[in-house]
């Protein structure tokens, strides 16, 4: 993994750094960089992240235990929710704030 | 025949599944019995694909090729299995006669409020398992199945025992809801039971031996009990003739609290346990396995009439990137 390559930020706002961050600390991900996750890029099956259902747990637990709320399986916007690095910071400040 | 097989056609019909649901409940046991032999004889002349898999199957466990009348014994067994269905689901348990292994095992894992993950296969009736909650209700069964798989049983199923859908998890809904859905059935304490034999075809996957050869397993039924820290057991229901079942319950691993790093081989361990305990079962009762499909290489060219295929487990269990 090249380690010195400077952090190229594909326009990610505060909230979605942190996630970002989140993300790959919690499911031990070396292939990509927390800079370099593309906001609006899919999360799941075959983009650059290519996380599946156990990475879904995993980022659940993870959320829950950052930022103190469950992502449920019974969500009808889980499609929308889980679909980027941009939709899930989104649905995770709307919890933090109607919390 | 390279379909996977998620691809092929419900084994059942509609037509033989409403015969055996008709009769079944109308005129008893008994006469819905008698019809399974037709039936059989059926399903061996009309449907090659499934006899072969039998052929190739019993050849590899029981090292010899087996009889026609072996293989329509198979499928027999199978039928059997799939006509108890309707009388398990309707809740006439007191016709069948269930042995239980290691009921206290679960009991003492249940205890500690948890939940617990029963992983069973696709032998025998998974079905008897509801045998073992009769006059429990404290005991919530969730179940995870695709009820899309197989329209004509599922609708079978919902009309005969309507409750029983609510304890149903949808496995038709996109992987990572499922793996949430399990998990907050796991957090509420639920019995939560899968079919662990089996995976989609693009579930990422590991490679068990199994019967003597590689065969690939799906990753999160054997992931998910380390992550959750839940007691994982095997279930399986084997079917012995007549109206006698043997139901199993055997500790595969307690709440395994695997460091993150070690997780993956944790799995791939407790998925090599589950296949040998499988496969120990299968070797003593071979007619119980159900599985109609090329177990070894699912999305391969589909079994070889002539022998075991022995070349059939390469792997190609899907590695991430």
């Amino acid at each position: 993994m090249d380690t010195t390559h400077p952090s190229s930020a594909p326009s990610q706002s505060a909230a979605e750094h942190e996630l970002a961050q989140l993300i790959v600390a919690s499911l031990n991900i070396d292939w990509i960089q927390a800079d370099a996750i593309e906001p609006e890029a899919p999360l799941f099956g075959d983009g650059a992240l290519g996380l599946d259902s156990i990475d879904a747990l995993e980022l659940a637990l993870a959320v829950s235990k950052r930022y103190g709320f469950q992502l449920r399986s019974d969500n009808p916007d889980n499609k929308r929710i889980f679909g980027s690095l941009r939709a899930l910071a989104a649905h995770i400040q709307q919890q933090r704030g109607a919390a | 025949m390279s379909e996977h097989w998620s691809e092929r056609k419900e084994g059942g019909g509609r037509f033989a599944i409403w015969l055996i649901r008709g009769i079944g409940l109308r005129l008893g046991r008994p006469a819905a019995r008698a019809l399974l032999y037709p039936i059989t004889l059926y399903f061996f002349l009309r449907r090659p694909y499934e006899r072969r898999v039998s052929y190739a199957f019993l050849t590899r466990v029981e090292g010899r090729r087996p009889s026609a009348w072996r293989v329509m014994r198979h499928i027999h067994r199978f039928a059997g299995t799939l006509l108890d269905r309707v009388f398990l689901l309707a809740e006439r348990y007191a016709r069948f006669d269930v042995r239980m292994h290691g009921l206290d095992e679960l009991i003492a894992r249940m205890q500690r409020g948890r939940g617990v993950l029963l992983l069973g296969a696709h032998v025998g009736s998974f079905e008897v398992l509801r045998a073992a909650t009769i006059g429990h209700p404290e005991v919530k069964l969730r179940v995870l199945l695709d009820v899309h798989k197989t329209p004509a049983l599922t609708q079978l199923l919902h009309a005969l025992n309507p409750a029983i859908g609510h304890g149903v998890i949808d496995a038709g809904r996109p992987p990572g809801e499922i793996v949430l859905a399990l998990a907050e059935a796991l957090a509420e304490g639920a019995l939560v039971t899968l079919l662990a034999d089996r995976a989609r075809a693009d579930e990422r996957c590991v490679t068990v031996e199994f019967c003597g050869a590689p065969a690939p397993l799906p990753l999160a039924p054997f992931a998910l009990g380390g992550i959750l820290k839940v007691p994982v057991v095997l279930c399986l229901g084997m079917y012995r003739g007549g109206n006698r079942y043997d139901l199993y319950f055997e500790p595969l691993a307690d709440a395994p609290a695997a460091a993150r790093g070690q997780r993956a081989a944790a799995a791939q361990a407790l998925a090599q346990a589950y296949a040998a305990r499988l496969e120990h079962h299968v070797r003593l009762d071979p007619c119980n396995w159900f599985n109609w499909h090329d177990f070894w290489n699912p999305q391969g060219r589909g079994v070889d009439a002539a022998g075991p295929g022995v070349d059939a487990g390469a792997d190609h269990a899907r590695s991430r990137a």
